[in-house]
């Protein structure tokens, strides 16, 4: 195959189409309620069939190629500036997954049809509201709900 | 795997000549239903034999504005095609101390290049 030769007209596909990089990595995630609850730092990509979305990639899992139909399994958010600067990329340990069936929408923003406190990408949030502000003078007083 | 691994990798034909880049992962919806959308099937790699990466798609879309920004882009962006999946032949391993260095995409000979354009 040469770089000269003329490109082939991409067929229409049935569904919608997606660029990962340009319509959903960095995006907000909004929860059900539009609250921000992270950004999409990555896709977890794993082979298609009934357990795609069961459980993270394991180490013995085999490797993927063409002859594999692969698809999005879950939504991945995590400490990614470190090695979006250095290389690299972070330990599976570190990233929150969301899975896909949970995405209602995708925009400008990719929407959830859960509650962010559902979520595990939301737990600093939830440990600094527990334990710092908390127990500050006044820090349990819901400000909407009134004096 | 995850996208990270893909994108940026170097992309060579079998014999070994570089071809450019993964700029981008074309995703379909056209999979089994997962809640309420489609799970979104990798249908190809958006490969640029110029740059490792992209700047807003301007070379995948028939923006013409603002000038002179979006000719400059897709001047730059010249010659992005995208290749389907089934014509990957190998994807790069994380960690894999067999093949240390930088991430590399092998394509299978007598890949096909197809134009990138994002149609509405």
């Amino acid at each position: 195959m040469t770089g000269a030769a003329p490109l082939l007209p991409e067929p229409r596909q049935p569904g919608r189409v997606l660029d990962a990089r340009l319509h959903l990595l960095d995006r907000q995630v909004l929860d059900v309620d539009s609250v921000p609850v992270g950004t999409l730092d990555d896709l977890e990509l794993g082979p298609s069939g009934p357990g795609a979305a069961a459980g993270s990639p394991r180490a013995d899992d085999p490797p993927l190629d063409g002859t594999t139909t692969v698809v999005v399994t879950a939504l991945l958010s995590g400490p990614v500036l470190g090695t979006r600067v250095f290389g690299g990329r972070p330990p599976a340990s570190r990233w929150h997954r969301v899975l896909w069936r949970h995405v209602t929408d995708v925009g400008t923003a990719v929407r959830l049809a859960n509650r962010g406190d559902d979520l595990d990408l939301t737990w600093t949030e939830r440990w600094v509201r527990d334990h710092v502000v908390g127990r500050l003078p006044g820090g349990r007083h819901d400000p909407d709900a009134g004096p | 795997m995850i996208a990270s691994d893909l994108l940026d990798a170097r992309v060579l034909e079998a014999d070994g000549q570089a071809v450019g880049w993964v700029v981008d992962l074309r995703l379909v919806l056209d999979g089994t239903t997962d809640g309420i959308l489609a799970r979104p099937r990798l249908h190809g790699l958006v490969v640029s034999p110029r740059t490792r990466t992209s700047f807003l798609g301007f070379e995948r879309s028939d923006v013409r504005s603002p000038w002179p920004i979006a000719p400059l882009l897709r001047r730059w962006h010249r010659g992005t095609f995208l290749v389907h999946w089934p014509d990957v032949a190998r994807v790069p391993e994380p960690d894999d101390a067999d093949h240390p260095g930088p991430a590399v995409v092998v394509l299978r000979p007598g890949y096909l290049r197809y134009d990138a354009t994002l149609h509405r």
